[in-house]
């Protein structure tokens, strides 16, 4: 049992090898980070723990020089520095291993490890293959890697490339000469259980000559590997735990916080589920990344289904809307079979989709309010097969009002509107036509601040009481736990167990990560 | 039968404030501007150039491009490009000058009718085999070209009796050209269809963000391909005006329409990463471009700055209309 | 989200196969010449094979030039300008019957420069003014044969220069030097490519421009002087044209920049960049020259060829495209 750690002055024992103060960052509508504290003493592992939108990302990528604070500021061994991009943070000895793999594919390893600091390498242009491969080597043999440093990236494992990386991201050792910092950023996400356990052999042997910040979701990793953890929510530094003695169930406490009884979900506005014929019935779906899912939603019923990143999650919802491919099990929509080979019957079905990409995939930006509202429901605004721009303008303008989306007008484009609002406006998308049946969404908070969050919320309520099921993809677990009636928790593209979670009694998000994990 | 009806929202419309920016329609009457611009430079040059008889020559020359640019916009404004117009229009007027002598006049739809096919078949080839439409209309613009050349015997086809198409030469009311006319009839007639009826927001979509398009239910591919189809017809009736104006059909007769046609769209404005501009805009462009090609001599510049001249109007043309925000990494 | 899953995806599976694919182009080549000479006695005979190397001489040269260009996942439609250019150049430069200048190889290299200044200006539009590459060269392409046109001046320069003739007529070993010019350049672009840091980092671009970036690598000089090598190779093709025809012409590059795009591609060099190299688009080469040259032999008209090279890039672009395939992915 340990106590959160008290935070102690900077001032006694060596300095840190990495500190951060008062960091601050604004994105359009939101504050990333609200003044994070953060300290990586030298051969130190240190934890980074937070749930979605914490303000992880923005964190590690301002420690790389990736994003700009607004605020606050990053000292190395105690001097301050300003990082303007990836070299500047290298120069200073901090080094990322980036969550989508950052090699070249179709290079050797050695050429991905020296890249950008070819060094004797390379002399005037010239390639020296002996003196790549054997500097290569000396990295790769200084974290015991038996990688033939002249193979192909793209022919090795997931785990090799790893490694690959690691070697990498220690070669600015020798750019800055001193013990480097070495950020990884969900490192564990693509391995298997065998692969992991190699990668904290390795990343205990790192701690001998460089400092680490480990940042993993999976809580049981968290604590397995690192010293000390630092807890973040909404963007703050909220407490550090060392890791001795430390439980699972401490952390999350600290992640979510306490949530107050303010009804953030709106849970009082939550109807009973009629329980007749569900009116979406998934038999057996399969597809590229699951297997053999069953899910009934009912109307008016909000379904989360939960699960960690490359638990298949995503491509289910995908597959509902005609997106991503599947190869066997059949969907049933108010008892009617549907196939759905694109999204155009997937919309003919009554099913609609918000994706988490708002910005790409979401809305069309430089399209006006109007024209992304109307984009899939032609009819509402047309007579004919013609646009009747008064009818459009009446509809456009009634739902501008209904949701209050506030926008100078229907003719603004998108883009200029706050994140909160663009949402309602896809949300919108869907309603116009008054056929909606079933709404899938997909991360549908995605960036938006407290405010918006709970507005979507309140809409989401008010649709699943007029009757539209729901498949939600939570931005957290809480959300999930928050909104849904029931939660399905998929693991390895498959569901593993169903929860209720009705109002009163909800599942405690432990339970849930058990399963997940 | 229960379909649910969602949420009715309140009765009473609010009236909201609409409209662009003064700053965005200056920039969209930049090409207007640059028209005006050099009408009065070629003007100020050359005194009798702003007589009706030089004015019906430039819309006499323009119309063919009008309508190859017009069609090629549609494409543009998906997000993509079509460099085979120019080619299909050459063997289109091979096709014309041959079956003209058979068919008489339904030769002139027949054969608008083949060019729509060939378009429509590359537009299927983009769509389905997922290749870029650079690099299929440039396949296609070498079959389109060889097909040409086998079918014409690498020659000049003759057309003796052109009354069929002999139309197209005349002048409505005595100054302005018949071809011109009808190039500014399938401009505003295509430009029309897409502002009355939900094609327009269709193909803005799919143009400036293809994958939203596609998740909000627009029928992205049926689009692209009627795009590609159109813009094939375009070339089509192109390859008739120039078959009335020459009385010949030949291989590579249209070819060098190609970069004047890419002039014009960007010229116009119509930005090369979709979604942005118009078929105006590219009449706008055409005339542009037409000046230049006929303000050249004018000036005294040698004919052979004509080309320079477009591959620097495209280059300059495609940076200035860009939407950089969308494009990273650049290919 | 899908972009990127996307790209991981077809990392994936970038390998699988990989040896079919190398192995494809030279099997089809054996297969391809097989057949042909069971078809047609002249194809078969030694003449005819050192026809078809001789006529791949500049096709080779241009197609090492254009195959750097798309290992970086972009495209070059400048070799037709360039070329002509470069062929007007190096015409009026040499000794020739339009005016007494007598540069020898002092004019080819000129036009070897020109045609590299041209390669620069495709790349520098590139970088700096963010136009995409098809866009960018075929400005660059129109403003060469403008150029071209200007230096042309309506009257046909003929040659005389002896040395720059013989290339195209004196033999060594059976081949014209063209041709051994062309050998030179492949193994020139092979080395290149292989022990050079442009060439090495042409072939990363094409395979992950951003994590160069993020490493720190600054890309835009490379693209730029990737454009301008492919624009030197291309006013060597000009050059060497030019001593083919005895003249200066501005239509002296017509058709090679689509025939060295289809050759690079049959030899499994994707369009999307990242793959192939010197040594498969020299197979590529060579399996367009034979089936030209063998359609021809068995009696297909020899127009066909542009219409037989356009059918041949896009079932080529299609099939590497099939496997990376994915529903939502954005095709422009």
């Amino acid at each position: 049992m340990s106590v959160p750690a008290e935070r102690e002055p900077t001032t006694s024992a060596p300095v840190p090898a990495l500190e951060v103060r008062g960091l601050v960052k604004h994105y359009p509508g939101v504050k990333a980070l609200d003044g994070v504290d953060l300290v990586v003493h030298q051969h130190e592992v240190l934890g980074l723990a937070g749930e979605n939108g914490a303000g992880k990302s923005t964190l590690l990528k301002a420690l790389v020089g990736l994003v700009t604070p607004d605020a606050g500021e990053i000292y190395v061994r105690g001097g301050a520095v300003k990082l303007r991009s990836v070299v500047d943070a290298a120069d200073h000895g901090i080094g990322m291993v980036f969550q989508e793999q950052s090699l070249v594919p179709n290079l050797t390893a050695a050429e991905n490890i020296l890249l950008g600091g070819e060094g004797p390498a390379v002399r005037r242009g010239v390639y020296r293959w002996d003196v790549m491969r054997r500097l290569a080597q000396e990295q790769l043999d200084k974290i015991g890697s038996k990688i033939d440093p002249l193979a192909r990236t793209d022919s090795l494992s997931f785990a090799d490339r790893q490694m690959v990386e690691i070697a990498k991201v220690l070669r600015i050792e020798q750019r800055s000469q001193h013990p480097p910092v070495i950020i990884l950023d969900e490192p564990t996400s693509v391995l298997e259980s065998k692969e992991i356990e190699t990668l904290f052999a390795q990343i205990r042997r790192l701690r001998e000559f460089a400092s680490v910040v480990f940042v993993s979701h999976r809580l049981d990793e968290v604590l397995d590997v690192c010293d000390r953890v630092t807890v973040l929510r909404s963007g703050q530094s909220v407490g550090e735990v060392a890791t001795a003695g430390a439980v699972p169930r401490e952390l999350h406490r600290m992640m979510i916080g306490s949530t107050g009884s303010d009804d953030h979900y709106h849970e009082n506005a939550a109807t009973p589920v009629a329980a007749e014929q569900p009116r979406l019935s998934v038999r057996g779906l399969s597809g590229k990344s699951f297997q053999d899912i069953d899910l009934d939603v009912a109307a008016g019923e909000i379904v989360a289904i939960v699960g960690v990143h490359g638990s298949g999650r995503e491509d289910v919802c995908r597959a509902l809307f005609g997106i991503e491919p599947t190869t066997a099990g059949e969907i049933r929509m108010d008892g009617k079979k549907l196939s759905l080979p694109n999204t155009r019957a997937a919309c003919a079905a009554g099913i609609g989709y918000v994706p988490a990409e708002r910005k790409i995939e979401g809305m069309v930006g430089p399209m006006s309010v109007a024209e992304n509202m109307t984009l899939t429901k032609q009819k509402a605004r047309c007579a004919g097969p013609f646009v009747a721009p008064k009818k459009q303008a009446g509809l456009v303008d009634r739902w501008i009002e209904r949701l209050s989306i506030r926008t100078p007008g229907r003719d603004t484009p998108i883009q200029r509107l706050s994140g909160g609002n663009q949402q309602k406006v896809v949300l919108a998308r869907w309603l116009v036509g008054g056929d909606i049946r079933l709404l899938l969404l997909d991360h549908p908070t995605r960036g938006l601040d407290i405010g918006a969050r709970s507005e979507v919320y309140r809409l989401m309520r008010e649709l699943a009481a007029s009757g539209v099921a729901t498949v939600l993809l939570g931005d957290s677990l809480e959300e999930a736990i928050g909104m849904a009636d029931r939660i399905l928790v998929m693991n390895d593209g498959r569901v593993v167990t169903e929860v209720a979670c009705p109002n009163g009694g909800k599942p405690s998000p432990l339970d849930l990560v058990k399963e997940m994990v | 039968m229960s379909t649910p009806v969602a949420m009715q929202p309140v009765a009473e419309p609010a009236t909201g404030r609409t409209g662009p920016r003064p700053a965005q329609r200056l920039t969209g009457f930049m090409p207007l501007i640059a028209l005006v611009a050099l009408v009065a430079a070629l003007t100020i040059a050359d005194p009798d150039f702003l007589t009706a008889r030089s004015l019906t020559a430039v819309a006499r020359t323009a119309a063919p491009l009008i309508v190859l640019a017009a069609g090629a916009t549609l494409v543009v404004l998906c997000g993509g490009i079509d460099l085979s117009i120019a080619a299909l229009a050459s063997l289109t007027t091979v096709l014309l000058a041959l079956w003209l002598p058979h068919l008489g006049g339904l030769a002139t739809p027949a054969v608008i009718g083949v060019a729509a096919a060939i378009g429509a078949v590359q537009g299927v080839a983009h769509v389905l085999l997922r290749i870029p439409s650079f690099i299929v209309t440039l396949g296609g613009m070498s079959i389109l070209s060889a097909v040409a050349l086998v079918v014409s015997g690498a020659g000049t086809v003759r057309v003796v009796d052109d009354s069929p198409v002999a139309w197209l030469d005349l002048y409505l009311a005595g100054y302005v050209p018949m071809s011109a006319a009808m190039a500014l009839l399938v401009v505003a007639l295509i430009a029309l269809v897409l502002k009355v009826t939900p094609l327009q927001s269709w193909i803005s979509a799919t143009g400036y963000s293809e994958s939203a398009a596609r998740l909000a239910g627009t029928p992205v591919d049926l689009v692209k391909i009627g795009a590609f189809c159109v813009s094939g017809a375009c070339a089509g009736f192109a390859a008739v005006m120039l078959v009335s104006r020459q009385f010949s059909g030949g291989p590579t007769m249209a070819d060098n329409l190609l970069l004047p046609a890419v002039a014009a769209i960007v010229v116009g404005g119509t930005a090369i990463t979709g979604g942005h501009g118009s078929l105006w805009r590219s009449l706008a462009g055409a005339f542009v471009v037409t000046l230049l090609r006929v303000g050249l001599p004018i000036v005294g510049v040698p004919s052979a700055y004509e080309q320079i001249l477009y591959g620097v109007i495209i280059v300059v043309a495609v940076a200035l209309t860009l939407d950089w925000s969308k494009v990273s990494i650049i290919k | 989200m899908t972009v990127t899953s996307g790209v991981a995806a077809s990392r994936r599976i970038f390998r699988r196969g990989a040896a079919f694919r190398d192995a494809g182009p030279p099997v089809a080549l054996v297969v391809l010449f097989l057949i042909f000479a069971a078809l047609s006695p002249q194809f078969r005979s030694i003449e005819n094979v050192q026809n078809i190397v001789d006529a791949a001489a500049v096709l080779a040269v241009v197609t090492c030039g254009i195959t750097f260009v798309l290992m970086m996942g972009s495209i070059d439609l400048s070799a037709a300008g360039v070329m002509g250019a470069s062929a007007l150049t190096v015409s009026l430069l040499v000794a020739n019957n339009r005016n007494d200048n007598d540069f020898g190889l002092a004019g080819i290299a000129v036009a070897v420069v020109l045609g590299c200044a041209f390669g620069c200006l495709s790349g520098l539009a590139l970088v700096l003014l963010k136009v995409p590459s098809f866009m960018a060269t075929l400005g660059v392409s129109a403003i060469g044969l403008g150029v071209a046109t200007l230096m042309f001046a309506g009257v046909q320069p003929n040659i005389t220069d002896a040395m720059l003739k013989s290339w195209a007529i004196e033999r060594f070993l059976g081949l014209s030097y063209l041709t051994w010019i062309a050998a030179a350049c492949i193994l020139v672009g092979w080395l290149i490519q292989r022990y050079t840091r442009l060439g090495r980092y042409a072939f990363a671009i094409g395979g992950a421009e951003e994590v160069l970036t993020l490493s720190g690598v600054k890309v835009k000089p490379y693209k730029v002087a990737v454009f301008a090598l492919a624009g030197a190779f291309y006013g060597l093709g000009g050059v060497m044209v030019t001593s083919q025809l005895g003249a200066g012409l501005v239509q002296a590059g017509n058709g090679y920049d689509f025939s060295a795009i289809t050759a690079a591609v049959v030899g499994g060099t994707l369009l999307t960049g990242g793959r192939g190299g010197i040594l498969h688009s020299a197979v590529g080469v060579v399996l367009v020259m034979v089936l030209t040259n063998g359609l021809v032999q068995v009696g297909v008209s020899p127009y066909w060829q542009g219409g037989v090279e356009g059918l041949i890039v896009v079932a080529a672009v299609a099939a590497a495209v099939i496997p990376q395939r994915r529903r939502n992915q954005v095709v422009k």
